[in-house]
């Protein structure tokens, strides 16, 4: 029951040429197809309906591979693992940095998404102007969501001791050039823009400085 | 909108020949925007009609039939017949129009495809920008290149705004009108961009050979020696450091601006004019941003860490101790002083 036709103008690859051949489950592709509507209409008997996971978009098996690929910084990344708009993972991300600033103590979780939001469309601006193929605002939403991973490990050691100090201040430091690397791995990969990974690594540090700023103080 | 409207295309699709009067009307065909346009101007709501129309599926076909050619009269706001369709024809014209002129104004102003060639920079090529733009070359006669480029001046801007934040985060400034970041951003950005204007409005004046592309770049690079600045001395809290380097290095940059400036103007008073402006503005800026965000943590390290007050610092002066027997008690005095002098400052 895959659907595999995408009408869309976005610069995707369709997914039959994306999937691995080690995957498992199917994999669907939410929001992009007219047949994806007529499939799940009231007409349709409930044996056919697709399971939930699948017609949300949700594939875990994928969401933990990105998340893998982001906690290990120097393996060099895939570029077509990023082609699809997977936002589960990147609002997982953010939800649980809310949560973990939470319990440390600050409600922030308005400057989170108000971060996330704007920085995204920055970063979406920057990279639409210096890559030769054009990027997606979800493409990028969603890089940008799973790099954030090590700013939760961060606010996570915000909960047990506070940040302020010298030791405070080295670690937000690791873990920011750690979360801009691996995005600018990513979008490197992605964009396939050699040579310009400290021009893209700089911008996605200012803006995850701007999230250890959050945490820190 | 394309995805929105396709499930009651879909639906419409499978409702047979009740809509197919309006689709008759479509210019467009495919169009799903028109497709919701024209179904928003049916005579009741649009929910309504579909439960009508599901009501006629299961009925005999003769009704639908019928249903088919009472809509083919095409009502619209409850004008029947030719008046109907002559309405619906020129609201289809307009919205026509309306969405011609909304794309056009849209793709003229919004592309930011028109920035492309200005973020065309190499990493090597920003850096020795960066390094350029604290060295003064002292070449008057000829106009000297400036690289007209946004990425670098854009970064800087930005790193500002993050000096400026973390400045204002670790001296727990408090802006009671607005936000933290709003000041930030609104500061830094207000400069780069005002300034510029000025300057550039200025040199058209004084007859300077400056674009406003190039004007953007000279004072985005010149941000760089605000930048070191603010980035020091916002940690090591001395004012004689601070001035030591808002005199040399926030003087390197300007230096440079102003001689690239005085190499594209011509004549003593328009130089003056150009450059003096320039070179005013920029050192103030540099001591704005000091002061404005800087003189909480004064305060606050004065009343925490009591001995290590800075030179310039007004402290109470040490009573002397005229006679070795009586330094127990001026000890005491100068404590008590200290004390009184802390109580007093920290209201």
């Amino acid at each position: 029951q895959q659907v595999d036709e995408q009408p869309q103008p976005a610069s995707f690859v369709p997914s039959e040429m994306l999937m691995p051949p080690d995957y498992a489950g199917q994999f669907f592709q939410p929001a992009s197809n007219s047949d994806y509507y007529a499939q799940s209409s009231y007409i349709g008997s409930f044996d056919e309906e697709p399971p939930l996971l699948e017609e949300l978009g949700i594939n875990f098996d994928h969401i933990w591979q990105k998340t893998l690929t982001v906690l290990n910084p120097m393996k060099p990344a895939d570029g077509s693992i990023m082609n699809e708009t997977d936002l589960t993972g990147p609002v997982l991300f953010c939800v649980a940095l809310g949560a973990t600033l939470l319990l440390a103590g600050k409600a922030q979780f308005g400057y989170v998404y108000g971060l996330s939001a704007l920085g995204c469309l920055g970063v979406y601006a920057l990279l639409n102007l210096m890559s030769s193929s054009g990027v997606s605002c979800g493409c990028v939403a969603s890089v940008l969501g799973y790099c954030l991973l090590p700013m939760v490990i961060l606010s996570s050691c915000a909960i047990f001791f506070s940040l302020q100090g010298t030791f405070g201040t080295a670690s937000a430091l690791v873990i920011v050039g750690w979360c801009s690397l691996s995005a600018s791995k990513i979008f490197m990969s992605a964009l396939d823009m050699e040579g310009q990974q400290l021009l893209i690594a700089y911008p996605c540090a200012l803006l995850y400085g701007l999230f250890a700023l959050l945490t820190v103080f | 909108m394309a995805t929105t409207a396709a499930p009651t295309g879909g639906a419409r699709n499978g409702a047979g020949p009740e809509w197919g009067g309006f689709e008759e009307n479509i210019q467009g065909g495919g169009s799903a925007v028109i497709d919701m346009e024209n179904m928003d101007d049916t005579s009741g709501s649009s929910f309504e009609d579909m439960g009508e129309l599901h009501q006629r599926l299961r009925e005999e076909e003769v009704d639908a039939d019928a249903a088919a050619a009472e809509e083919e009269d095409g009502e619209f706001l409850g004008m029947k017949g030719f008046k109907g369709q002559l309405s619906r024809q020129v609201a289809d014209q307009m919205w026509q129009a309306g969405k011609r002129q909304a794309s056009r104004a849209f793709s003229l102003y919004a592309n930011i495809d028109i920035l492309r060639p200005y973020f065309d920079v190499e990493p090597a090529q920003v850096r020795s920008r960066l390094l350029e733009s604290m060295i003064p070359i002292k070449m008057v006669n000829f106009p000297q290149k400036i690289a007209g480029e946004l990425y670098g001046p854009l970064m800087l801007v930005f790193t500002l705004v993050a000096i400026l934040l973390h400045g204002m985060k670790t001296s727990d400034t408090i802006i009671r009108e607005g936000t933290l970041m709003g000041t930030a951003i609104g500061t830094c950005f207000g400069y780069w961009l005002g300034v510029s204007s000025f300057i550039y409005f200025l040199a058209y004046l004084c007859n300077a050979q400056i674009t406003m592309l190039q004007m953007l770049a000279l004072l985005g690079y010149g941000l760089f020696g605000h930048c070191i600045v603010l980035f020091i001395t916002y940690n090591i809290h001395l004012h004689a450091l601070f001035y030591l380097f808002w005199l040399l290095v926030g003087g390197l940059s300007t230096l440079r601006m102003v001689a690239v400036l005085v190499s594209r103007t011509v004549g003593p008073t328009q130089r003056l004019l150009l450059c003096g402006t320039l070179a005013a503005l920029h050192m103030l800026f540099l001591l704005y941003l000091h002061f404005a965000y800087h003189k909480v943590v004064e305060g606050i390290l004065d009343t925490l860490e009591g001995p290590n007050i800075p030179p310039i610092q007004r402290v109470p002066r040490d009573i002397p101790a005229v006679l070795p027997a009586a330094r127990l008690s001026s000890t005491m005095l100068n404590a008590t002083a200290k004390a009184v002098a802390v109580t007093l400052q920290s209201h």
